[in-house]
């Protein structure tokens, strides 16, 4: 086993990995950004090192940094984490170039998989059914015209080297496909340094079902079974669950098998994830890609099979074997993931950058809060804003469902916004409790929203809890006054005082200047 | 004491007479006796007829400004003012000239500039992109006219707020 390893990561995934390095007994080595210099992910760690300014392209993206911190800190290996240089393969190479382990796939691997359009490839190469679309980038945008005419819109464009739904655009029709090709090419640009989008048949309410894979460096594979992650606001996840709520043994079975003959198409070592788009009117689903790195949303799996998979992924890179087989791995129960965002519902989940004044986490029977955050830190504008991740465990999916609604109204973050109020709105939701999920949940659960208002308490009980706003708000308003007041009257004492102490000099100097 | 209180739009009175930590509250002639501990400036814990109200305050609680009251899980914007003190009641400006002022929604990078001065625009049209948490936002014009300014820059950081353009 390691004894010492680099994060090159920060927020919530940072502490993560610093959590599964204390219990393998290895020393957690931190980088930060100067913009998160009192950060929790560097309180926790053994050492810590700046690693450049706050844009995260001069210090969680600088490679030549990080491995000179690396050599510095003598660590034997690196976890990226997910996000940043998690699937940058000439970072991965550049670890190994200096002699350390990067904790994930190999870089040939990664650059397979990394690339959207070469994925497609290695999964028709495994047997996988995919989406139809292209292969390649596309060059122009009279080559996506022309593309998109072949199978008809609507079409979704997305970025070769993309993730975390940054460069992707749905086009409902021809017009709106300059300004949206423009669009994903410049975010792409921006967000991964590779402009490349390539285009996809929209397959209509679909779910988005994916695989957990984990294999190690002795050719052992194993499938942990599915994760729903079809509630999705900007092609982002916002919601995930462990197993889906179609809960077929059967289909699991088939995806996940597809899913390791796809990871073992590129020789892949580590945790994987297999993503799928499955349609519930024909039953088919189709390969989407393949995230060569930990996910975010990694605890559902993690509650409801009862392993450790960042444990499992260090075990791994340290050249152990898996600590289990495909026999042993037994799915218990449901678990569902929200990701708690410093964003307004209210505002079109517009990003809510600020202070944390207030923090009071839920715990209790099956809820498990894996944040980045303590009371008093910065939200900053340069980094993605999710402060925490709320999963709850049941023995069934209504079980789960219950502890997540008592958690997340136990949950309390103040002087920002969060998307907390919306989350306690979806777990309210009868299509959500009835598993009813497609990646347009949140569209449609909008739409039901605005039709009926706000939910609540009955009336008498709701102008009881206005009339209560209101007289703690006076209550502020007059210790806000009085204390005001008392700054007035001490400084009113000092003038006092200062003109006290002046003419009392006054009077010493000319007592001296009469003694001389 | 008494204040004017405006929340959801409506005018309402209230009147709070404090004794330790019993307050007597009269809010539009509804009396409430209230238990209160706060263990700090922005948190109060409100006990009425033994139902508890878990409220916390965001904002600067002061005469004519609005700031938020988060009882439970509810969040209430209040504003309070107190009628001894209305100067400053008035600061508030409103120009009806017409123009929508296009501002940067949050801290952020302007990635594009998609108008000139002078141009004419319709209704939806894109102004300018402001890229802020590595997300993209299109401001959009709210109505069809003329630009008049363009304050934004390509690659300028802008604070929330910021004007961008004027739109007439």
């Amino acid at each position: 086993m390691f004894r010492k390893i680099l994060i090159a990561n920060r927020g919530e995934i940072a502490v993560r990995v610093i959590r599964a390095c204390r219990d393998l007994d290895v020393s957690p080595v931190a980088i930060y950004s100067e913009a998160d210099a009192r950060s929790l992910h560097v309180r926790l760690a053994d050492e810590a090192y700046c690693a450049g300014p706050a844009a995260s392209a001069e210090s969680y993206l600088k490679i030549k940094s990080i491995i000179d911190i690396a050599n510095r800190a003598g660590v034997e290996a690196i976890h990226p984490g997910y996000g940043f240089l998690a699937e940058n393969a000439e970072f991965a190479r550049a670890v190994s170039a200096a002699g350390l382990i990067f904790i994930g796939p190999a870089a040939d691997a990664m650059e397979v998989m990394g690339s959207k359009t070469s994925a497609r490839r290695a999964a028709m190469a495994a047997g996988a059914p995919v989406v139809p679309g292209t292969t390649e980038a596309l060059k122009s945008l009279d080559d996506a015209r022309a593309t998109a005419a072949t199978f008809g819109y609507p079409i979704m464009l997305k970025a070769s080297a993309g993730g975390g739904g940054k460069g992707m655009r749905q086009v409902a029709n021809e017009s709106e496909l300059r300004s949206a090709f423009e669009a994903a090419q410049s975010e792409a640009a921006s967000a991964f340094g590779n402009s490349e989008v390539y285009l996809e048949k929209v397959v209509e309410k679909p779910r988005h079902i994916e695989i957990q894979i984990i294999s190690d460096q002795q050719g052992n594979y194993v499938h942990l079974g599915e994760r729903e992650c079809s509630i999705q606001r900007r092609h982002q996840k916002v919601i995930e669950e462990c197993p889906s709520p179609i809960n077929d043994a059967e289909l699991r079975e088939r995806m996940g098998e597809i899913a390791i003959r796809i990871a073992k198409t590129v020789n892949y070592v580590g945790a994987g994830t297999i993503e799928f788009l499955f349609s519930d009117t024909t039953g088919d689903f189709y390969f989407l890609e393949m995230n060569t790195r930990l996910q975010v949303e990694h605890p559902v799996t993690e509650l409801v099979t009862g392993l450790d998979l960042v444990r499992e992924q260090i075990r791994v890179a340290a050249g152990e074997g898996l600590s289990f087989t495909q026999s042993d791995v037994d799915w218990s129960g449901h678990a569902i993931e929200c990701r708690v965002y410093a964003e307004d519902p209210e505002n079109n989940f517009l990003p809510s950058p600020g202070r944390i004044d207030f923090l009071r986490i839920p715990a209790g029977p099956g809820i498990r809060d894996d944040g980045g955050v303590t009371e008093g830190d910065e939200v900053s504008i340069y980094y993605d804003p999710m402060i925490s991740k709320l999963a709850a465990w049941g023995r069934t999916r209504r079980e789960a469902i219950d502890r997540l609604r008592r958690a997340l109204d136990e949950y309390a973050v103040g002087g920002i916004k969060t998307t907390l109020p919306f989350f306690r709105e979806v777990v309210r939701d009868e299509e959500f409790i009835k598993g009813r999920l497609d990646t347009g949940f949140i569209t449609r659960f909008n739409d039901r929203r605005a039709q009926r208002g706000h939910p609540a308490h009955n009336e008498r009980e709701a102008r009881t809890e206005q009339d209560i706003a209101i007289i703690a708000a006076a209550l502020a308003f007059k210790h806000a006054q009085s204390e005001s007041y008392g700054r007035e009257i001490c400084q009113a004492k000092s003038k006092w005082r200062m003109a006290g102490r002046a003419s009392s000099m006054n009077k010493l100097a000319r007592d001296r200047s009469g003694r001389f | 004491m008494k204040l004017h209180a405006t929340i959801a739009e409506s005018q309402i009175e209230i009147e709070l007479h404090e004794q330790g930590s019993q307050v007597l509250a009269v809010v539009d002639g509804r009396k409430y006796d209230v238990d209160v501990r706060s263990s700090r400036d922005d948190h109060y814990l409100l006990i009425c007829d033994a139902q508890v109200f878990d409220c916390r305050i965001e904002g600067r609680p002061e005469s004519g400004a609005t700031f938020d009251v988060i009882a439970g899980t509810d969040r209430y914007a209040v504003t309070l003012t107190d009628p001894k003190r209305l100067r400053g009641a008035l600061a508030f400006g409103a120009h009806g000239d017409g123009a929508a002022r296009i501002v940067a929604p949050m801290p952020g990078k302007v990635v594009r500039v998609l108008v000139k001065a002078g141009q004419n625009v319709e209704a939806g049209a894109g102004i300018a992109v402001v890229e802020a948490m590595k997300m993209q936002n299109e401001m959009k014009s709210p109505k069809s006219g003329t630009v008049v300014t363009v304050n934004a820059e390509v690659g300028a950081t802008v604070n929330g707020g910021d004007l961008l353009a004027v739109i007439e």
